[in-house]
């Protein structure tokens, strides 16, 4: 649980990595799958609080993803005030809905839980094609204000470029990182992962499960709602297609690659899989077919054959199995 | 000396099945009370209903003087009353000290929404996990004799020391009353010794327990007093050796001279 001194300046490097990236690549097309990778991280890492350490499977995150993002498009171009506001109004009313989803967990579990959770996302995506006035319907609502500059003083900063929105898609994806990582690493998350392994044995030591799973959900879509707000403001276009079936199962499957029910698992996963899935699209064009989902699919169901769990699963095999290599070799005994 | 627990015309029906019927008992404070019945007579029913895990058809139970019948499992916890599992439910991807870490939270006072951000808020002021607990944890670890598993995932134990986490659990909670279902099922003849010095050594500490047992030997030795259910209701109750001879008793379990035949 405690985080080393190794531990500490490797993640050190990685921020300051992470901070001069757009400096030393320029390239916009980059930076531009650098902040969806973003935005797909924040996902992953809300979905695998339930999922992986909730126990709760949850597939209509897509939902809570189209909620943050309609609600904070439609604030700033309804209502003209700051696109700040319009972004913590996005992960609030997902947030809300999240709390609602989060009752039917209370009675279902498993599969049952899985296709309410559905149903509630295609029941979104509906409303929002069908309620033209409002939303443009299949449309989508287009030209999103981008979000709004912020003064301190004479110094104002303005969101233009793509290199603007990598910061503020940082700053954003560090805090979901903090946040999901101090909720699962301290009392409130081992009581979550006790309601996961076991919800009768979690109840007779006082845990109130209906009450963490609620948190949990609540949480959990506050965070998405958040993407969806950012997505809004830096893709400009918001369709009903944000709410599908397909940005929940890419979740899904970034984090089940990367390793569910670990923290660094949903992080590698969508950093990986967007940018993999970029790569397949040029390939895509060469050979004529549509392979991204074919792959993802593959991929899955690999990882849930040989690679339970996920490629942090692996690598910490690796290293256990490394370690110990290095210790039978210092006692001089054959490694059995 | 005052009862800690009394259940009064206690019934539980599963359909036309009566699980408990018109159980009334008492169980004086710090005393080791036996339940013992042959399979089916639903001495687990009886648990389930006490701790809250079932909601009883009829009758009252009180702990302490005041009602808990209906009320739920984790909040009969937070009153008091901590208990095992027949099969044992343990947290399996959790570590072994984990599992008592996430029963020494302490619920009482906090819900999940200030658990949540207290967790947020302590990353910025200090590090992770509070090492007061985890010392209290790691001294559970060592009473019940698995202290040196405490980073192992629980899954990985064997089973008798499964059976020992799920009692330190239940004892970070700080019951004042325990409920044992069958604390030595599936452990061979020496591990056998061990849980009666444990479960002897916890009564010591003013832990009243009730326990279900089906090994003879473990209930007569432990046991300040025991209840027969069988078929549902109570057919004996009194100390050890008198409940023993009880000639309902020995023909619930041996059977009247028409069933041995079969």
């Amino acid at each position: 649980m405690r985080t080393s001194m190794t531990q500490r300046l490797a993640a050190g490097a990685g921020i300051v990595v992470l901070l001069i990236l757009p400096q030393l690549v320029q390239e916009r097309y980059f930076l531009h799958i650098a902040v969806m990778a973003g935005i797909y991280t924040i996902l992953t890492l809300s979905w695998n609080l339930l999922a992986g350490y909730t126990g709760q499977l949850n597939l209509g995150h897509a939902a809570f993803f189209g909620i943050g993002a309609y609600t904070s498009a439609l604030v700033a171009m309804k209502l003209g005030i700051s696109s700040w506001f319009g972004l913590l109004a996005g992960g609030g009313l997902a947030a809300f809905f999240g709390f609602l989803l989060g009752f039917p967990s209370l009675r279902l579990s498993g599969p049952y839980l899985a296709i309410t959770t559905i149903g509630f996302a295609e029941i979104l995506r509906l409303v929002a094609i069908n309620w033209v006035d409002l939303t443009r319907g299949s449309l989508g609502l287009s030209g999103i204000p981008l979000l709004s500059p912020i003064r301190l003083g004479s110094w104002t900063m303005k969101f233009y470029y793509e290199r603007d929105y990598y910061y503020v898609v940082l700053a954003a994806v560090l805090l979901t990182y903090y946040c999901i990582r101090r909720f699962t690493h301290s009392e409130f998350g081992v009581s979550l992962q006790a309601l996961r392994d076991d919800e009768q044995g979690a109840q007779s030591i006082g845990i109130n499960t209906s009450r963490y799973k609620l948190t949990a959900f609540t949480l959990s879509a506050f965070f998405a709602g958040i993407a969806g707000a950012l997505f809004a403001h830096f893709a400009r276009l918001v369709s009903p297609d944000t709410m599908s079936l397909h940005v929940t199962f890419d979740t899904l499957t970034m984090t089940m690659i990367g390793g569910l029910g670990t923290i660094a698992g949903p992080i590698l996963g969508a950093v990986a899989l967007t940018f993999l899935s970029e790569w397949l699209r040029t390939l895509e064009d060469f050979l004529k077919m549509d392979i991204r989902l074919v792959l993802y699919g593959l991929l899955l169901i690999l990882t849930i054959l040989f690679m339970r769990g996920g490629l942090v699963g692996l690598f910490k095999g690796l290293a256990e199995r490394f370690r110990s290599l290095q210790r039978s070799r210092n006692i001089g005994v054959d490694h059995d | 000396m005052t009862d800690i627990l009394k259940t009064e015309h206690l019934s539980k029906k599963f359909g036309g099945l009566c699980a408990v019927d018109d159980v009334s008992f008492a169980l004086e404070e710090n005393l080791i009370m036996g339940l013992i019945g042959p399979n089916g007579a639903g001495k687990t029913t009886l648990i389930n209903l006490i701790s809250g895990a079932i909601a009883p058809s009829q009758g009252r139970i009180l702990f302490d003087g005041k009602e808990i019948s209906g009320l739920k499992s984790h909040t009969i916890n937070n009153m008091g009353i901590a208990r095992t599992f027949q099969v044992v439910r343990i947290f399996s991807k959790l570590t072994v000290i984990d599992n008592v870490m996430a029963a020494m939270v302490d619920r009482r006072q906090k819900g999940p929404w200030r658990l949540a951000f207290e967790s947020v808020t302590e990353g910025l002021t200090k590090g992770a996990g509070t090492s007061k607990d985890r010392d209290a944890a790691e001294k559970l670890l060592e009473f019940v004799g698995i202290a040196r598993y405490r980073d192992e995932l629980a899954e990985n134990l064997p089973y008798a020391l499964t059976k020992r986490l799920e009692i330190a659990r239940a004892l970070a909670t700080r019951p004042r009353l325990l409920l044992l279902d069958e604390p030595s099922s599936g452990l061979n003849p020496a591990e056998l010794v061990g849980q009666i010095a444990l479960i002897l050594e916890i009564n010591k500490q003013g832990i009243t327990i009730l326990i279900i047992e089906h090994v003879m030997k473990v209930i007569m030795d432990i046991s300040n007093r025991l209840i027969v259910l069988d078929y549902g209701k109570k057919i004996a109750e009194g100390d050890p050796q008198t409940v023993y001879t009880d000639p309902n008793v020995v023909q619930a379990y041996l059977g009247s001279e028409s069933h041995a035949a079969h």
